[in-house]
């Protein structure tokens, strides 16, 4: 029996709009994933929202992408609903990435410094794009970040749980922490400080999971500790490890620490200044 | 970066004073003055190569702080009533640019008023005037300036500091002013190292991340601001004065308050009334900066005859403000090397033979010790 319980609803959209319906590909807390076929042999991807997940969170997710139109970030193909057997679940088709996502390529061993470059590079034009809309992502880990094919670039998607900074915040202020994966989550993201979310939050992200695909090990992580350790290290705002901070001056990341930084004053203030840091460090390559 | 003048009651002649040219900037207030006057003193201090104006709207306190601001286009008639929304403030804001547009200043201040509290959603509120400021002045010849109101207590709290920096760093604008609000006795230095090193620590934050801060209102504690990193401090001649204001931030009325003159002594980092400053100097306690001020020879003369020097006070500490502010800022003394200097003086006066002791009880020179303290350990506060 199949592991995706929205299979069956995931065929009907398929026949309903006439793809051939593919496999299931993921799946996360409000949604599952599938791939599919259209008439003209283009891939896609089908997400089909699970019953009873919050319908502003699924329309804040609609509205950031439609909103985005970057080749890094995941482009929104259509938006629509089904009524199965009495329910009705909203769906989203994008594009299909066939170079699978990160954390599959992550399966096959840790990338190498160009790798980091480049996939570095393609996600600060993503968040510089998504910070130009007023957005915070809110999710940037491996398992949303895809590659167009084989060589392509690197794209990110999934904005379930994006932050619109134009409207007023979903989460409650009374919340310990706010909504986010947190063994890639800033610290401020970990204690739910509403008021330092921007832009920066996703920087910190970005560059956890940057460390995670090149070093293997979260930045903040001591030796011996474990990932509830590290986590707390970030939500106490501890400062990256002593380790990670060498090996990436080693290898000549500087920008790479910066994006650590505990407090998001300390990061780098605007994306265009990440950018120009970011490519500074090609030298080293 | 060369001092600002804090333009305040009855001393807009003190921006013209040929002894106080060393002033690189003047901070103009609305609260002071009706529209008219700055015009005329734009026009004035435009002739000087590389000054620079900036109009600060002062709607500190819109309610209970009036004077002139009600003669200005962006003071709002119904700040009784207002719920000082967003959209209200933007009306204000708009209207803000347009008179900083008609006068022609170098630049102007985003408004900020100061709260009866301090949470994230103020400064949020005050990220979102600057911004907005930013937008409208976007293209013009006026820059924006974001201003920062922040409570010397709140400061106190772990780690406040980053986190309001990190809110205000947010704003799209580099360069800002802050104003700090404490509850510190007028007639006292600021002396608690925990609000100093909680302030240091904001302005390091702040220009660490990339924003040039200007600090208002300062008093001799100036030299723990540009230790912080402050690019530009301000002051005007009521900080020499302040021990007769109401408060820090307020001004006293037209009466001046019963002034008396004070010198302020570079060794001592502190005010000296004239008998005190006559048994320091017996003992040649008194500075070379004080040597080369300008105003001390025409004080110490003064002194004899019987004349007041009330006005010249302000310009001595004014002129040691800019010419300090200048040494700090090149590097040819340090704030450490004046307050370790200070410290041994008063040392000096303690030690004293005979004895120098102070008009004033208070004015023993405690303050010191906390500055020396809060230099040292301000890199360490969390």
């Amino acid at each position: 029996m199949s592991a995706y319980v929205l299979e069956s609803v995931a065929k009907a959209i398929c026949d309903s709009v006439g793809y051939d319906f593919g496999c299931g590909i993921g799946q996360g807390a409000f949604k599952e994933t599938f791939s599919a076929t259209q008439a003209d042999g283009v891939r896609v991807a089908v997400k089909v929202l699970k019953p009873g997940c919050s319908a502003e969170r699924s329309d804040r997710e609609v509205e950031a992408m439609k909103r985005c139109a970057h080749p890094n970030v995941a482009a929104l193909l259509e938006l629509s609903a089904i009524d199965v057997d009495g329910a009705q679940y909203p769906f989203i088709i994008e594009a299909f990435m066939s170079g699978g996502t990160l954390e599959d390529r992550l399966g096959a061993g840790l990338i190498s410094r160009s790798e980091l470059l480049k996939i570095g590079e393609a996600l600060i034009c993503a968040v510089d794009h998504i910070a130009a809309q007023e957005l915070v992502h809110r999710d940037f880990k491996p398992a949303n970040i895809m590659f167009v094919d084989a060589q392509g670039d690197a794209v990110i998607g999934d904005f379930g749980i994006v932050r619109d900074l134009r409207r007023d915040s979903l989460t409650q202020t009374y919340l310990s922490s706010g909504p986010g994966t947190p063994f890639f989550a800033a610290p401020e993201q970990l204690t739910n400080d509403k008021a330092l979310i921007d832009w920066r939050t996703d920087q910190f992200a970005l560059a956890v999971t940057l460390v995670i695909a090149h070093f293997g090990f979260h930045p903040y992580q001591r030796d011996g500790e474990n990932d509830s350790q590290a986590i707390s290290r970030v939500a106490s705002r501890s400062g990256p490890s002593p380790t990670f901070v060498q090996m990436a001056a080693q290898i000549e990341l500087p920008a790479l620490i910066k994006m650590l930084a505990p407090w998001p004053v300390e990061r780098f203030r605007t994306p265009s200044m990440l950018l120009n840091a970011w490519r500074a460090q090609r030298g080293g390559d | 970066m060369p001092a600002f003048h804090q333009i305040g009651h009855d001393s807009k002649n003190l921006l013209f004073d040929e002894g106080l040219n060393r002033f690189g900037g003047a901070i103009l207030s609305p609260l002071n003055y009706k529209p008219d006057d700055v015009v005329d003193q734009l026009t004035r201090l435009k002739e000087r190569e590389n000054f620079v104006t900036l109009l600060d709207p002062h709607l500190y306190r819109p309610q209970s702080e009036r004077m002139c601001l009600p003669s200005w286009d962006y003071y709002p008639r119904d700040v009784e009533t207002a719920d000082f929304t967003p959209v209200w403030w933007a009306g204000i804001v708009h209207k803000l640019a347009e008179t900083a547009l008609k006068l022609g200043p170098t630049a102007v201040a985003s408004p900020a008023i100061v709260p009866k509290t301090f949470p994230d959603e103020f400064y949020l509120e005050l990220v979102q005037n600057g911004n907005q400021l930013e937008s409208v002045l976007r293209n013009t010849p006026v820059k924006p300036t974001q201003t920062i109101v922040a409570s010397l207590v709140d400061l106190t709290a772990p780690q406040r500091a980053m986190s309001i920096a990190s809110v205000m760093s947010k704003s799209r604008i580099e360069d800002c002013l802050l104003v700090l609000i404490g509850n510190t006795d007028p007639r006292r230095e600021l002396a608690d190292p925990e609000e100093l090193k909680g302030a240091m620590k904001l302005i390091a934050a702040l220009e660490s991340g990339g924003q040039r801060v200007t600090v208002a209102s300062c008093s001799s504690e100036m030299i723990l601001w540009k230790a912080a990193g402050a690019t530009n401090c301000a002051t005007g001649k009521f900080f020499n004065l302040r021990r007769f204001t109401i408060s820090r931030f307020e001004e006293p009325d037209s009466s001046g308050g019963g002034q008396l003159g004070y010198w302020f002594e570079e060794a001592l980092l502190g005010f000296l009334r004239q008998s005190d400053l006559l048994r320091v100097n017996a003992q040649k306690l008194l500075s070379d900066a004080s040597a080369g001020n300008p105003f001390s020879q025409q004080i110490l003369e003064n002194i004899p005859a019987q004349k007041a020097w009330v006005a010249l006070g302000w310009r001595h500490f004014m002129y040691w403000f800019a010419d300090a502010e200048f040494r700090l800022s090149v590097g040819s003394v340090s704030a450490d090397d004046l307050v370790t200097a200070a410290d041994a003086t008063w040392a000096a006066v303690e030690n004293s033979k005979p004895k120098i002791f102070m008009e004033e009880r208070q004015n023993n020179g405690d303050w010191v010790r906390q500055w020396r303290r809060a230099l040292e350990e301000f890199p360490y506060f969390e």
